[in-house]
């Protein structure tokens, strides 16, 4: 459908509605938006269009359904299950330009967003009333609140404060022919209807565009803090996450990082971290600092209980802070060490986490391949980290083998195949094996209603 | 398949996306096509034959971009962008595709006599050879355009070499699209031994990828390892307010923040301008090509600008000290744009 005469009569008519400013299909212009963050994922698109509100988006829909091209919705594209990627073509719908906090009441602990606006920014901005936003994607300097209710995205925080979803109270929507919504609204008790806020949070796109968001917010903690252990391994360290929750405390953070990632993120960020250990725990919370001392002093004195060889407590914030940075950027650094990285997001029970841990070197060492973890050892959703030279074909078909089975053991220890990245085109070959049949086709029927001509972020979701 | 870029630079993206947040042409558009990720993908695409390199939308974006490397301290991948940067320019710029307007530049900067004679009718930094392996070196267009700059750095750092037989260090030509003569004028510049003092941010990051971050020397670390720094400025009686604009290359290019800021601190009240990190749209020869772009970037500081109320705002290379100058006569602020050198030299003097 690549024609010069179609791609000019798709820029003629997306023009009339967005400006021609805000339209490309230029080739060389498109490239950027073939990938994003996933390896291994491409598609060319057709055209990108920049809408700057709800009508423009709905014009763009309305415009795309009858002519069943496919429009794949896209934020700061830093996906890391292909969904923002065009893998069937068409359009990509970039939310960019929709960039603004439209306000934040204090009263009503509210923040009503554009899909825009990044996570940072809107943290930043709520602080400055005294407020926060809690859910704390790896990504948050850069993805968009747009993205991260469409993927459900979650975070560093989800043990005391759960993921996005938990934060979003309404929602505006542009469904595929057009029509505009509003689903829930600035309440926290609201049971008018089904929960379509719900379904469309974590649907990726598939369903509806979101054009606007109403999300929660919550008073500012007044203090936080964070410490650090070392574990000669990884599952004594997730042993110990079990024995922080038995003792009563619910923090704010719990990450754990293997040695691999450990050695990447110190040779990255530099922060004089233990090289020779096998593995680290960073546990931290916030809340009054009288709390936060107190919590962190019990989560340090049990440590040594679970086989911590050392422990410390960060006493500065910009230390504390710097620990938290430093397993943000624990994907690039490893990626930094040489070659390709595939990271996934398998999650299961806390209790079943020293399992899936051990699982998951057992196949490692099976398939000869590298995998290094990290992840929310809080909330049972790790990371493990396939990596490899990407020259190497039969090396990347034993990271592909070796996550297949990956899969496979969470779902058999009662957990799930992404726990906070979403199914996009990626994970999309094992869903239905999580699901079950009937599950998978009532699932296909819901995006049947939604979206009759299959026109939104298609191969994606569901099939 | 071109061989414009090498391949392992290319290869180090990860396309994480991390670099889009602070890339000042990403956050003009929003348009992922002027982001570093989205220039590295339209290079892969470039080198891999499917897009030619003279595309008009590729020209666009090789043109488009500052250089100001605000993307790499942020990467965590360790992309080297501005060198991918430097290889498209040198393809893209080559021979008669060079922007016309920078030409006369680049050949004025590359002929040492002629920079010589107009930088001595300007009255720059006096030449003088104390037995000493330190030497200052004296920007090509600071001589010509801002000759106070040397003259100051030559007072406040008493004891330095200023030979005479010194040329441009080529920073102008590498960003410009002549890497292979830029790099020659670095090292011919390097040619004498000991280390060389720098008053540009831009020509202390070229010179150090060029000859090796030991052999350069950005003035405000120099006047750290000098010993006490003058005492505070007094503007009406009261310490005068100074802000500072990092240069980029210095910062992003050399990991140079620090020093000019704890330099300014002992001056008087340092006050950070809000962004002061990002680029000011000065960008060397950008604000000559694309002087709309230039000012739409800066826009942001200048509104932060108008609220500081600063006495002195603090420059680190004198493309940003041209175009801040310029800028703030424009909005008429009653802050006064200096290098940190004739700042130095100002708290030097004392009351007048």
């Amino acid at each position: 459908m690549r024609t010069l005469s179609g791609t000019k009569a798709i820029s003629a008519d997306l023009s009339k509605i967005v400006g021609s400013v805000n339209v490309e299909v230029r080739p060389a212009a498109l490239v950027p938006y073939r990938t994003d963050a996933t390896f291994g994922f491409a598609g060319l698109p057709t055209a990108v269009v920049r809408p700057g509100s709800a009508q423009e988006v709905s014009r763009i829909l309305a415009w795309a359904n009858q002519r069943s091209i496919p429009v794949v919705p896209r934020g700061a594209g830093s996906s890391l299950a292909a969904g923002a990627v065009p893998v069937q073509g068409g359009i990509v719908l970039a939310l960019t330009r929709m960039n603004r906090i439209l306000s934040i009441d204090p009263v009503d602990l509210i923040a009503v967003v554009e899909p825009g606006v990044t996570t940072q920014a809107l943290a930043a901005a709520v602080r400055e009333h005294g407020l926060h936003y809690p859910p704390d994607p790896g990504s948050k300097r850069v993805s968009t609140l747009g993205g991260n209710v469409a993927t459900n995205a979650g975070g560093l925080h989800g043990l005391k404060y759960g993921n996005t979803g938990g934060y979003v109270l309404g929602l505006q929507a542009v469904l595929a022919d057009g029509q505009i919504i509003r689903a829930g609204g600035r309440l926290l008790k609201d049971v008018a209807g089904y929960d379509l806020v719900h379904l469309l949070t974590g649907s990726e796109g598939t369903l509806a565009v979101l054009t606007e968001l109403t999300l929660a917010l919550r008073p500012a903690p007044a203090a936080s803090g964070t410490g650090l252990a070392y574990f000669p391994d990884l599952e004594s360290a997730s042993k110990a996450v079990g024995g922080v929750i038995a003792a009563g405390i619910l923090p704010a953070t719990l990450e754990f990082l293997d040695a691999r990632c450990i050695r990447a993120v110190e040779a990255h960020a530099r922060l004089g971290l233990d090289t020779a250990a096998g593995a680290l725990l960073l546990f931290g919370d916030d809340g009054s600092p009288d709390e936060v001392a107190r919590t962190l002093r019990t989560m340090a004195g049990l440590m040594p209980d679970h086989g911590a060889t050392s422990v410390q407590v960060a006493t500065a914030a910009a230390e504390s802070e710097a620990l938290l940075a430093a397993r943000r950027c624990a994907l690039p650094a490893l990626a930094r060490s040489g070659g390709a990285t595939i990271l996934e997001d398998v999650g299961v029970p806390r209790s079943r986490l020293p399992d899936l841990v051990h699982r998951i070197n057992t196949i490692a060492e099976a398939h000869e391949v590298t995998i290094a973890t990290f992840g929310h050892a809080g909330d049972g959703n790790t990371h493990p980290t396939g990596c490899f030279d990407p020259a190497d074909l039969a090396g990347r078909e034993r990271v592909d083998a070796a996550f297949a089975e990956v899969f496979q053991a969470a779902i058999d220890l009662g957990g799930t195949i992404t726990g906070e990245h979403g199914v996009g085109a990626a994970k999309l070959p094992y869903l239905s094996a999580q699901l079950g049949a009937a599950q998978t086709a009532l699932q296909a029927r819901i995006k049947k209603t939604f979206d009759p001509a299959g026109i939104l972020n298609p191969g994606k979701v569901t099939r | 398949m071109t061989d414009v870029f090498d391949a392992d630079d290319l290869g180090t993206c990860i396309s994480c996306g991390f670099c889009l947040p602070s890339c000042p042409t990403y956050k003009l558009t929003g348009d992922e096509s002027s982001s570093p990720r989205g220039r590295i993908a339209l290079m892969r695409a470039v080198e891999g034959g499917e897009i030619d390199l003279f595309d008009p939308a590729a020209l666009e974006q090789g043109s488009f971009c500052l250089g100001c490397r605000a993307c790499e301290p942020v990467c965590p991948a360790g992309v080297p962008y501005g060198r991918l940067l430097e290889d498209l320019r040198d393809a893209q710029w080559k021979g008669r595709r060079r922007p016309m307007r920078i030409r006369p530049l680049l050949a004025f900067a590359a002929r040492e006599r002629l920079i010589r004679l107009v930088g001595r009718f300007r009255r720059h930094a006096r030449f003088t050879t104390p037995e000493t392996d330190t030497t200052l070196m004296l920007g090509c267009f600071e001589r010509v355009l801002l000759p106070g700059v040397s003259r100051a750095a030559a007072t406040t750092l008493p004891g330095v070499a200023i030979p005479l037989d010194q040329g441009c260090c080529g920073a102008l030509h590498a960003h410009n699209g002549e890497r292979a003569l830029g790099e020659q004028m670095a090292r011919r510049l390097a040619d004498r031994p000991g280390r060389i003092i720098s008053t540009a941010g831009g020509c202390s990051a070229h010179l150090a990828a060029v000859v090796g971050r030991d052999r350069v020397v950005d003035y405000s670390e120099a006047l750290l390892e000098d010993g006490p720094l003058p005492g505070p400025i007094l503007v009406d009686g009261r310490r005068a307010r100074i802000g500072l604009q990092d240069s980029c290359h210095l910062r992003n290019g050399l990991g140079i923040s620090e020093a000019p800021r704890r330099v300014i601190s002992a001056l008087g009240d340092y006050i950070e301008v809000p962004g002061a990190a990002d680029c000011c749209g000065a960008a060397g020869t950008y604000s000559l090509l694309r002087r709309r772009d230039s000012r739409r970037v800066l826009a942001p500081k200048m509104a932060e600008l108008s609220s500081l109320k600063l006495d002195f705002l603090v420059v680190v290379n004198p493309g940003c000290q041209r175009q801040l100058i310029t800028e703030v006569r424009r909005a008429r602020l009653r802050t006064r744009v200096l290098h940190l050198a004739e700042l130095v030299e100002m708290a030097q003097r004392g009351p007048r």
